[in-house]
């Protein structure tokens, strides 16, 4: 048999056929249904990681929402000093910020008695 | 009016036309189409499973690198790109994990090739000796060094041209013009009686 060409450009068909049915493994269909479920399996856990990433994600937003709105409530209420209601004594004591207010209060109780 | 018989489309119009065809495919699986996937695995099984087995030699673990292959090239899918032929590209990513996984698994000893085999013997018409001729032309395969093998069988066998199989095995085209005609000279000494009697 003559060696062939070097670097002949056509495809040998009687190698390439022989080679085919030497490395054809068979069970075509079974390969593809294979494939096919492996990459609904592959999909199907690329989603649950998906989710299970925007769980996480939403979790620690969660957390930081929580602690901001905690943070400014919190400095809000620090802010403003809660206001005591002042009680009689308080007011008969204190002095006043009008000076009639001791008189009209001293009148309405001699003139009550 | 009968109709009249279309005149035989040039074969770049018909590559360009199967081109087309399989952006769109590609398009559709990576929208999500299941289908469009199965198209692409059915069209490409079988290349893909000779690649593998002729780097690999073991056939489930040339299905494995297979499937390894496809699957890979589904999450891969999004940066194919459409102008380019689908071949090449997916049939890189086999030869990629055909050579991995032949390279992490333990290397096995391939067992030389029976010199009074090579040299000929009764003609295979039977289906034993049919064969034997298939288990001599893969041993005398795996005898090649790994890219001679992919070169001869992605040349030879799935009809590649010089050009697609330099941009697969990511070698000069010369390179591969060379691999092809050591792979083509070692194997047709085992063809050789087949051929002159058949």
């Amino acid at each position: 048999m003559k060696d062939p060409l070097p670097f002949d450009h056509r495809p040998d068909l009687v190698l390439g056929r022989a080679l085919r049915e030497a490395l054809d493994p068979g069970g075509a269909q079974l390969f593809t249904a294979r494939v096919l479920a492996r990459a609904e399996h592959a999909r199907a856990a690329s989603w649950d990681a998906v989710l299970a990433r925007w769980a996480r994600a939403g979790v620690a937003a969660a957390l930081v929402v929580a602690l901001a709105a905690g943070y400014f409530v919190g400095h809000a209420t620090a802010g403003s000093p809660t206001t005591v209601r002042p009680t009689v004594s308080d007011v008969l004591i204190a002095p006043p910020a009008h000076p009639g207010e001791v008189e009209v209060v001293l009148a309405s109780v001699i003139g009550n008695n | 009016m009968a109709d009249l018989p279309l005149p035989p489309q040039p074969a770049r119009q018909v590559a360009r036309i199967a081109q087309q065809d399989e952006a769109d495919l590609v398009a559709r699986a990576v929208a999500g189409e299941r289908a469009a996937f199965g198209t692409l695995v059915e069209r490409y099984a079988g290349v893909a499973r000779r690649v593998a087995r002729a780097v690999l030699g073991n056939p489930e673990d040339a299905d494995d690198a297979a499937q390894d292959a496809m699957l890979s090239a589904l999450v891969k899918l999004e940066q194919y790109d459409a102008r380019r032929p689908f071949g090449p590209w997916l049939l890189r990513i086999v030869a990629n994990a055909a050579t991995d996984r032949r390279r992490r698994r333990s290397v096995r000893r391939v067992e030389p090739l029976d010199v009074g085999l090579t040299a000929g013997g009764a003609r295979p018409d039977t289906t034993t000796e049919r064969r034997a001729l298939n288990e001599r032309l893969r041993q005398a395969l795996a005898e090649l060094p790994e890219r001679r093998r992919m070169a001869v069988v992605l040349f030879d066998v799935e009809g590649y041209s010089h050009g697609e199989i330099a941009l697969i095995l990511g070698i000069p085209e010369g390179t591969v013009r060379s691999e092809v005609f050591h792979a083509r000279r070692r194997l047709r000494v085992l063809l050789a009686d087949w051929k002159e009697e058949g």
